[in-house]
């Protein structure tokens, strides 16, 4: 497993779609976001500061399309070049290449999070406990988890054409409704129902309290844990179908 | 099924088949690398492998040759653990494939099918020889597959020739005691294909058991010690390439004769059929030996005598353009 592990960062750590889109691309949004429009309306997430509340949105933002990129399109990919079936022909199980995906997908989340906190600090000044920058990225990198396992399941779901399509669109979504582009509460009332049960706000909304000073809610946690469960179940139905050769 | 491997010929097929089948089952299957019985695949109404018997020894080169659609690949599958049977059952070195498979006691080519893109062919290999502690060395695998010099290439950068070597390596890595290899050379030019064989005849030098499918008939006759022929589904010759071309072939005898006519060619031992083209006289035989002996007993005028062994390719048209009658003949009862 720790082989396979090896080969998918080696792997990501050349993507050009993780490269810019995970990492260039939040770091980005975080500079225009603090410099041009956050400065003007003067308050980011949550009531925080802009450069405060924007570095947790768009760490979790580069963190979800990491995690996103390192399984939907590339499973899709391996699935309709062959190489799937060629790896059932290898002394291998194909749990422990599941697994290896999933640690693979969540560790190059810790690359995206980390540049955008960096961006922040130099950028604007931004200082928490030490504690505080632990507990944050913490918390964030496991929030990334429960995407990481709908990224597995859409690269059973989808194909080869579609798998980049639809997972970048999804990942959008999350970001727009679970209010990492704008606060949420400028939402429709609707809008806000749902997107605050999204993994997206869930894992944020944990981040927004942790470098507000408050308490993180239970809650979140919760709903992270039932995601997880949920989405591990539609990962592991999705990739048996494909197993099964339906 | 012909099974030409031992003598005699059988008096009856269905009663030589059953036969065969009690002496398969009273042979230890330690010895046997693998073993289909009654193998079947049905995908809807089309029925692609049809209650296929075939047991490999250990050591044994074997060629599986069949035109497309025969249904070569999908025993492989299947024999593989990639597809599950509708009925029948394939077994591995004792084992059933999928558990062979994990042992890393069997290796496989399959006709198509890319690598891992994004990584170099050196890291793919570290990978494979990590998987079971493989008595390969990386130095030695990267030269039996022939992949000097190709380390630090992108898997998604090597052309098709070298991809296949990769996937070879993939195959060989933990040196296993079965490899199966579906149409290896198909994407192959004329030099790389030449390589490969090389590659592969040294590896079934050491005792490994090699089945290969192939639609190149100077491969089989070059490689394989025993020749399958499938056709739709069945298995409707077996034997070396030797006896099959003795069995199905024949030989023909051809001389340059003005004087002799075809009726009293007939007659001369052994002879099939007589083609004339002027002087130009071709007996078609199932013995030449005795055909040329009796050739000179009759006393006629002959010279430019020449004797010629049917090739495989003669063979296998035989064989595939009347297979349909030969499978009902042979197996109708076992439907």
């Amino acid at each position: 497993m720790i082989g396979y592990l090896r080969l998918e960062l080696m792997r990501g750590l050349r993507d050009p779609r993780y490269l810019v889109l995970a990492l260039v691309a939040p770091v980005g949004f975080y500079l225009l976001f603090t410099n041009l429009f956050g400065a003007a309306q003067g308050a980011g997430a949550n009531g925080l500061p802009a450069p405060v509340g924007a570095m947790v949105s768009m760490a979790m933002f580069g963190a979800m399309w990491a995690v996103l990129s390192a399984t939907s399109p590339r499973i899709a990919q391996e699935r309709s070049i062959g190489w799937l079936r060629q790896l059932r022909l290898l002394p291998v199980r194909a749990q422990s290449v599941l697994t290896a995906r999933l640690l693979a997908a969540v560790v190059l989340a810790g690359p995206a999070l980390v540049l955008v906190f960096v961006t922040a600090v130099i950028d604007h000044g931004v200082t928490l406990d030490a504690w505080r920058w632990v507990v944050l990225l913490a918390l964030l990198w496991l929030g990334a988890a429960p995407i990481a396992l709908l990224g597995i399941a859409l690269g059973y779901a989808t194909d080869a054409d579609s798998a980049f399509t639809i997972t970048y669109g999804l990942n959008l979504v999350l970001a727009a409704l679970g209010g990492l582009w704008m606060p949420i509460s400028v939402l429709p009332t609707g809008l806000q129902t749902i997107g605050k049960l999204l993994p997206s706000y869930q894992a944020a909304n944990l981040g927004w309290h942790v470098v507000g000073g408050q308490a993180v809610e239970p809650s979140n946690v919760l709903a992270l844990v039932a995601w997880a469960a949920v989405l591990s179940l539609l990962a592991l139905f999705f990739a048996g179908r494909v197993a099964r050769g339906r | 099924m012909i099974d030409l491997r031992e003598q005699p010929a059988a008096s009856g097929a269905l009663a030589h088949d059953t036969e065969q089948r009690k002496r398969a089952a009273a042979t230890a299957t330690a010895d046997d690398a693998v073993r289909l019985e009654a193998l079947t695949k049905d995908f809807g109404s089309l029925r692609a492998v049809d209650h296929l018997d075939l047991t490999i020894r250990r050591g044994e080169t074997v060629a599986l040759l069949g035109p497309n659609g025969a249904g070569k690949t999908t025993t492989i599958a299947m024999l593989l653990g990639l597809l599950a049977p509708t009925s029948g059952t394939a077994s591995v070195l004792g084992m059933p494939p999928t558990q062979a498979i994990q042992s890393g006691r069997v290796g496989a080519m399959l006709q198509e099918g890319s690598l891992m893109p994004g990584v170099r062919v050196g890291e793919l290999l570290d990978y494979v020889l990590s998987l079971r502690s493989s008595p390969l060395r990386r130095a030695q695998l990267i030269a039996t597959a022939g992949l000097t010099g190709l380390e630090r290439r992108r898997i998604d950068r090597l052309s098709g020739g070298q991809t296949q070597r990769v996937r070879f390596a993939l195959a060989i890595a933990s040196a296993p005691e079965l490899l199966v290899l579906d149409e290896p050379t198909a994407a192959m030019d004329v030099e790389a294909r030449h390589d490969f064989w090389a590659n592969m005849h040294t590896y079934a030098s050491t005792g490994h058991t090699v089945l290969f499918a192939t639609h190149y008939l100077e491969e089989a006759e070059a490689f394989a010690s025993r020749v399958v022929i499938i056709a739709h589904g069945r298995v409707v010759a077996d034997g070396s390439v030797a006896q099959l071309k003795r069995a199905f072939g024949g030989q023909t005898v051809r001389f340059r004769s003005a004087e002799c006519q075809p009726p009293a060619l007939e007659r001369l031992a052994e002879v099939r059929a007589v083609e004339q083209d002027g002087d130009l006289v071709t007996l078609k035989t199932s013995d030449a030996d005795a055909t040329v002996r009796a050739v000179i007993a009759s006393g006629i005028g002959w010279h430019d005598l020449e004797v010629r062994s049917a090739s495989l390719d003669d063979v296998f048209m035989t064989l595939v353009d009347g297979s349909g009658d030969a499978g009902s003949r042979d197996n109708g009862g076992n439907r």
